[in-house]
């Protein structure tokens, strides 16, 4: 029976998605402001 | 009015990111929904397929890339080079950044601790470090010209450290757990865990590429800008 | 070649007699590495951890922000009298002007590693005896490679706005192979282990001085140079 560690799996899925949706906002944003 | 050569940069950059953040959301469905759960493992294994192919990414092209555009633009002088160099670097340090936050989240549950100084983990900090260090740099030399020679520089000097760390970090291993990773490369990993590893890699390229053509087009537009405010 | 080694020294011992004309850099340096052994003194549980055990981590840390520390003042002289474009429009080339930095930072440097080392003797109440030749090669073997490194980074940040604390930023990482092998080599050094057996890490040590130096050599006139 695999271990129950699913929360870890969400965290980190979100925090990878927080950071490149960031970084690609921070980029685009920088781009219309032009 | 003439086109912009920097806006159809930005443009290209736009849409490729798009493209790769969609692919990026498709990757994390496959991995919960289509690919089976490792057995030792349990659920948090899966963090696997968007840090590994991040990982290599980081480590096998950025990085590289960013050294070896310095390199070239201390021997040719195009500033093209540069502004090449300095994307990378900083798409490098968010995939960098990436790689050390699901590294612990994944180690967490499996080996126990937030962090070890396992050899992969260590030389990505390393990397990360040396990548703030040269956006700091850039930073703080005004003079583009400048800027460009001390980048180089500092890259250089960088891609000369990476093997002395590798020697440093993976012969001193010590009693650090072995991560239970299954190896891309090894013939034992089931065609269904394989193609969503392989569709990672693709995506996360597409990003690379897309992160860095606009940054590029951005950074392009600065020194343009710059270029006609001096004038 | 002759030639070059002169001026190398000449330069070296401008350098060097500018620094001890006035001698607050080295006092400095000597007492905030007396002001880091004291803190680990007061931080560490003797009844926990044998001081053996900590010795070498202690004296290297030690030595690495010591280092730091005097390497900031390798160019400071030239930038505050803006004698550096003076020193470039002179005759003499890039590697040789390198060099001469290079050299007196190195000297400066081991100097403070030299108050350094008695002082945590002292301290930390370690008996040295056998280890000392061991440990004396470690060290030179070590810092000829991170000041090296330094030399070429202090040319950059000196024009910077925040060049104290741009130096530590950007030479840490490239201090720290050289530190990983010092306290590897060390740690068996003072435990009373023979030289033989910690020829490795010397060995490596050399290799990271060999490639670093080089490199800085051949890179220097690219960080000075239009």
């Amino acid at each position: 029976m695999p271990p129950d560690n699913g929360p870890y799996l969400i965290a980190a899925y979100i925090v990878a998605g927080v950071i490149y949706l960031g970084y690609a906002v921070k980029l685009i944003s920088e781009a219309r402001r032009r | 009015m003439t086109a912009d050569p920097a806006q159809a940069v930005i443009r290209r950059g736009i849409v490729l990111t798009v493209l790769a953040l969609i692919g990026v959301a498709v990757v994390m469905v496959m991995a919960l929904k289509f690919t089976p759960v490792e057995a030792n493992q349990g659920l948090a294994q899966k963090i696997f397929y968007i840090h590994v192919p991040t990982a290599t990414v980081a480590l096998w092209i950025a990085v590289p890339a960013t050294g070896l555009a310095s390199m070239l633009y201390l021997w040719l002088h195009d500033p093209r080079l540069d502004r090449f160099a300095a994307a990378s670097a900083e798409v490098a340090a968010v995939f960098c950044l990436v790689v050390l936050t699901t590294g612990p989240i994944w180690g967490k549950p499996i080996w126990g601790t937030w962090w070890t100084w396992d050899g992969r983990l260590t030389l990505t900090l390393f990397l990360f470090f040396l990548l703030l260090g040269y956006h700091t740099l850039r930073g703080s030399v005004r003079d583009p010209l400048e800027r460009g020679r001390f980048s180089a520089v500092l890259g250089i000097m960088g891609m000369a450290l990476v093997p002395f760390i590798h020697l440093s970090v993976y012969l001193w291993r010590g009693l650090h757990p072995k991560p239970v990773v299954l190896k891309p490369s090894a013939p034992s990993l089931p065609w269904e865990m394989l193609r969503t590893l392989l569709t990672g890699f693709g995506v996360f390229i597409l990003l690379y590429v897309g992160f860095v053509t606009l940054r590029y087009g951005l950074q392009l537009a600065q020194d343009r800008k710059e270029e006609a405010d001096a004038a | 070649m002759g030639r070059a080694i002169r001026l190398v020294l000449v330069l070296a011992a401008k350098d060097l007699r500018v620094e001890f004309r006035t001698r607050t850099s080295l006092l400095s340096a000597a007492v905030f590495a007396a002001l880091v052994l004291i803190v680990f003194n007061f931080a560490r549980d003797p009844t926990a951890v044998a001081t053996i055990d900590l010795a070498p981590s202690v004296l290297w840390v030690t030595v690495a922000f010591a280092s730091v520390v005097a390497m900031n003042r390798a160019f400071t002289t030239e930038r505050e009298n803006a004698a550096f474009d003076g020193l470039l429009l002179a005759p003499v080339s890039r590697e040789v002007l390198y060099l001469g930095k290079y050299l007196a930072s190195l000297v400066f440097v081991l100097l403070v590693e030299a108050i350094t080392l008695p002082l945590f003797v002292l301290f930390f109440n370690v008996s040295l005896g056998h280890a000392l030749p061991g440990l004396v090669a470690t060290m030179l073997l070590a810092t000829a490679g991170f000041v090296a490194v330094g030399t070429v980074f202090s040319a950059m940040v000196v024009k910077t706005r925040f060049a104290e604390l741009m130096l530590p930023v950007l030479l840490l990482p490239f201090m720290v192979p050289p530190l990983i092998y010092a306290v590897r080599t060390s740690a068996p050094l003072f435990q009373g282990r023979p030289l033989s057996e910690v020829l490795a890490g010397l060995r490596f040590l050399a290799l990271y001085d060999v490639a670093f130096i080089t490199l800085s050599v051949l890179l220097f006139s690219a960080v000075v140079d239009e």
